[in-house]
Parts: structure tokens; sequence; C-alpha cells
């Protein structure tokens, strides 16, 4: 039953600024995603809520009291590394053990709170194997499973499907995140793949350069992005010139663009008047005939099985991007019409 | 190269390598008064002698006592050395590295002259058994520091940051996770610093005190005036020794490695 909250927490290596102030609150039992590139300073600041890395400013609180001071040895967190870091030399049981034996936990009680989490993880058999003699997955239940038997006050993860094989990590997931609800534990994960992030999380934090670039539900995220950085790192995204034609009447404005005017919601419009519009490559439908929308040529088309991208070429030579269920198929040359719901258009630089 | 020609190069080589010691052992069983081989007639006799001959008996011990000292003291230090070595990246790092290795690298006369002028400067002098020691750490360092720095590198930093996520502070930290992993890196190293150090002539024979030697200085001491088979008996005694260390250790301490 913990609450995470993190104020201006900054870490200064010197000649960078790994973290730049930033703050976020995690509420009690809540799964929260650090999603961003490669060094955007998602691990630096899992490190700093370890105490891995001492912070260069601000605060990290557990339930109203900082920690920042407190060695990582005492904050109570159970943490999962990228490469599990199981213990070689130590069994299943052993691993799962030591944790319970720094707390002075009694011989009796180890044993029943490892068997149920072994339980709880699926690997009741394997309490006497070694690391190495078990899978990818299993591994990476164990490491869950080490980190969650101290009963930590938060959960960190750093990375921990990166060395899994695509159809494993999916399965995972869904496990980690099942497992989470059940435990009901704060939970912070740290992850480059946006698919794991919005998958998993109750909040998503999308950060750039040490600063948080967008924080909320992974809908949010993914339909009211706060900028074409977030945009196009959560999926793919089509950039649309829009004009403004008139006031906006209530929150709807018309606006028009190359695909037609359309009410679109959140739009603050420049001086000028024109707006830069979002729209994600499956907001948009497909039809032979010509029902009234805008005319394209198919330029490429991409199956994967479950869907089908396709490449359009506009009248006017702009190209956008297309990704619909594979019940009607087009080959590249047809004629399509293009259909779009105004309130799949989301603006750039809208207040969120 | 094909497989017969390769193997005979290969009993060839060893042949060349192993013969000395193979003369060694052969001649300390001569039955005769003088080092001759072959030897003339088989006996124990220079056995007997050997281990009747008190003087031989006390270098043996103080070989022992000597090695086993500056083992544990090279062990600590060099495992240390070790530790520091890989856990800190900068511009020092090879700096240290090159600095550990450096009594491998100068001549170990040269080492023994300059201890012998340091050990009096600070006021130690060779009245005690002190200024060998030290010595002898000297030179052991660097295989206990190269064969733990080896071990080390196949150490993952994240499972001392698991142990600490887990609520292990630094000693517990060393005692359960790392000196178990690096165990044999560890043994490694002492093995080679026992034997080292049990083997080492120069450095001995300027910085002992008066009235101690270890086996070699006395088996060099006796060879000036004696040339009896009791010599090779020595040797054998002393090879046999080094092999019964590698031998234990290897069974008691275990040196398996672990396979991840």
């Amino acid at each position: 039953m913990t609450e995470v909250s993190i104020e201006g927490l900054t870490k200064d290596y010197g000649s960078s600024l790994a973290v730049n102030g930033i703050s976020v609150k995690i509420a009690d039992g809540e799964f929260i995603s650090l999603l961003g590139p490669s060094g955007c300073g998602k691990t630096t600041t899992l490190k700093m809520i370890a105490g891995f890395e001492d912070a260069t400013a601000g605060a990290i609180r557990f339930d109203g009291q900082d920690v920042v001071n407190v060695p990582a040895e005492k904050r109570d967190i159970g943490m999962v590394f990228q490469n599990y870091a199981l213990f070689p030399h130590m069994t299943v049981a052993q691993n799962l053990a030591f944790g319970l034996e720094m707390r002075r936990v009694s011989r009796s009680d180890i044993a029943t709170r490892t068997a149920r989490v072994l339980d709880m993880v699926q690997l009741s058999g394997y309490a006497d194997r070694y690391p190495r003699q078990l899978s990818g997955g299993q591994q990476q239940r164990v490491a869950l499973a080490r980190a969650l038997v101290i009963e930590p006050r938060i959960l960190l993860l750093d990375e921990p499907l990166a060395n899994l094989d695509a159809k494993l990590r999916e399965e995972m997931r869904v496990f980690i995140r099942d497992l989470q609800k059940r435990v009901g534990i704060t939970t912070v994960y740290v992850t480059h793949d946006q698919a794991e992030a919005m998958t998993m999380s109750d909040r998503v934090v999308v950060m750039f350069g040490g600063r948080i670039a967008q924080h909320g539900s992974p809908s949010d995220i993914y339909e009211r992005p706060a900028s074409l950085e977030v945009a196009q790192f959560v999926g793919q995204v089509n950039i649309l010139e829009g004009k403004v034609v008139s006031p906006a009447a209530g929150d709807l404005t018309p606006v028009d663009t190359v695909l037609g005017q359309f009410l679109v919601r959140g739009v603050a419009p420049d001086a000028n008047g024109t707006v830069t519009l979002t729209l994600r490559p499956e907001a948009v439908e497909l039809a032979s005939a010509d029902t009234g929308g805008a005319q394209a040529t198919v330029s490429a088309s991409y199956y994967s099985g479950s869907l089908v991208d396709y490449r359009l070429t506009l009248d006017n030579g702009q190209t956008i991007n297309v990704q619909t269920f594979p019940r009607n198929r087009w080959a590249a040359g047809d004629r399509v019409t293009i259909k779009v719901d105004g309130e799949r258009f989301w603006p750039l630089g809208a207040p969120s | 190269m094909s497989k017969p020609l390769l193997t005979g190069y290969c009993l060839v080589i060893y042949a060349f390598l192993l013969m000395p010691i193979l003369v060694v052992v052969g001649a300390s069983f001569n039955a005769g008064a003088f080092l001759t081989f072959p030897p003339q007639g088989l006996s124990f006799r220079w056995y007997v002698v050997f281990f009747n001959n008190d003087v031989f008996m006390r270098a043996i011990r103080t070989s022992l006592w000597v090695a086993a000292v500056s083992t544990v003291i090279s062990g600590i230090i060099g495992t240390m050395a070790a530790m520091f070595y890989i856990q800190h990246s900068g511009r020092w790092k090879e700096s240290v590295r090159l600095a550990m290795l450096l009594p491998l690298l100068l001549p170990e006369v040269l080492t023994a002259i300059s201890l012998l002028f340091f050990v009096y400067s600070i006021g130690i002098g060779t009245k005690t058994i002190a200024a060998m020691i030290i010595g002898h750490v000297l030179i052991t360092l660097p295989f206990v520091f190269i064969n733990v720095s080896a071990a080390m590198e196949s150490y993952d930093p994240a499972w001392s940051l698991a142990a600490r996520s887990l609520g292990a502070g630094p000693i517990t930290r060393f005692r359960r996770i790392m000196l178990p992993l690096i165990k044999p890196g560890v043994i490694g190293g002492c093995l080679f610093a026992f034997i080292i150090s049990f083997d080492i002539f120069t450095i001995s024979f300027m910085l002992k005190n008066i009235g101690t030697a270890t086996l070699p200085i006395q088996l060099y001491d006796y060879l000036r005036t004696n040339f009896t088979p009791e010599a090779a008996a020595v040797s054998t005694v002393s090879i046999v020794l080094t092999l019964a260390v590698v031998i234990i250790s290897e069974k008691v301490l275990g040196l398996r490695i672990h396979r991840f």
C-alpha cells in the first residue's frame, strides 16, 4: 500500500542532464510505465527510485516520506532486471529465500512464502533447479517471484521482456499485468516498447531528453498526443495541414483539409488560422465506390495477416498511410475513396 | 597437420618439458654416493638421510609457513584490488592494472635489491621474517590479481544490485553473492601465489634474516659444498608437496567453474 510521489527529480552527470526535473504522482496499486527511446532518462529515473543512483535534486516520497537519503537496501523495493540477475550459484528456492533471510523471516515462514509465490508464478515444481536449467521465460518468472516474495512497497521493472522472443513477450505482458493486479502492488515499468507500455499500464509517462513529454492513460497518449514526437513514438501517424473555416461552435471547429472538411475537437489555431492535425492510419476507412470522400490511388499494400497496410497517393500528390482489416483488398493502382470521422483527427499543440 | 604428427609433436614437447623433473626424481632414488643419472641402483637411502636432516626439515617448515602467510595476505589484497579495478572505469583503470602487474615485469633481483633498501629505510630491516614476507606478497600479488580480475569479468554487477534491492548490506553482498561466484578465481590465484612463494629464491635470499632459510635457499647452500642424491630427494619432496597442495585444494575447496 504505497503511493509514490516524485517531485522535481534531477540527475546531473556533470557532462549531461540525464533527468531534468521530472514530477509524477503514482497512486497506490497503480501500474505506470516510463516510455521513451534509449537515453531519455527512464532507466536513470528507475535507478533513482530504487536507490542505485543518487538524485542531484528533487524528492522521491513513498507515502509522503522522502526516501532520497535511504540506501537501496533499506527502501523495501522489489526489482526485476532486464537480464533477470538471478544468483547463478543458488537454486530457485534459495534465490527466493535470500530476501526473506535478509528480513530475518523464520525458516518455516520462508518455506511457506516461497512455495506460495512459486505457485503464483506457476513454477511450483522448479524450486530445486538452478537458473541455468530454466528457459528465459521461466527465469523471468523466478525474477518476478524473487522481487514479490519479500512483499515490497513498490515493484520496479527494468525492460524485463527485452530478452524474450516475440511470442513469449506477449504472453508475459498479460502474465505480469494479471499478477500485478492480483497482488495490487504499486508498479513502475521501464520500456522503450510502446505496445508493451500501452497494453500493461494504467498510465504511461512518455519521456524525451530527460523530461516528461506527456503523461496520461494509454488512450490519451495514443489518441491525443501532446506533440508530434509523442505521436510518432507511440505509433504511425499521418500529418495533415488544416485551415480553420469558421470560429469554433462549442469545442468543435470546422477545419478544411486535403481530405475534405471536418469538425475537429480541441483546435487552437495559430494567427493565420492554420492547424496541424494528426490522423492514425487505422482511423481511415476505404471504399471502392465513390461515396463522396477524397479520392486516392493505392501505391503499395503490405499484408500482415490480421491487417493490411496501404500507402495511398492523394490527387494532390501527398502520401497517406492507412491500416485496415483485410476484408476488402486493393492492389497497387486501384482507386479508392477515403472515409474519415472528424472525431479521429487530433490537432497538435492542443491544450490537453 | 595430420593427427598422428600432431600427437607426436606434443609428446616431444612434453618430454622436453618434463625430462628434467623425471631426471631429478630418478636421481633421488640413487643408491650411490653421488648425484648421477641414470642412478646406480635403486634405494630410498637419501630420503632417509633427508628426513633425518634437521636443517632441511626446518627449511621446509619455514617455506610452508612463509608461503601460507604470504598467500593469505596476497589473497586478501589482490582480491580487493581486483574488485576495485573491475568496478571502476576511468582513465586510471589501465594504470592501476599496470601497477599491479609491475612486480611480474621487473627482474626479481632488482625488486629484491630495492626492497632491501626499502625495509632498512623504513626501519623494519631484516632482523625478522617480516621483510621476506613483504617480498613474497609483492611477487605473488599479481597472480592473485590476474586470476581474480579474470573471474570478475564474468561477474554481472546486476547480481550485487539485486542483492541490494533484496536488503543485503555490503558485507552480506560480498560474502553471499560475490565471493561464491568469483571463488574459482580466488582459489586459483591463491594456489599460484602459494606455489610461487614456495619457489622464490632471489627475494628470499636477499631479505632473509640470519638463521632463517627457506627450502630453495637451504638447497642452494647445500649444493655449494655437497653433491649427493640428497639434493634430488629434497627436490622430489618439494615437487610432491606442490602437487599435493594443488590436488588437495581442488578436492577440498572445489575449483569447479560455475556455468551460467
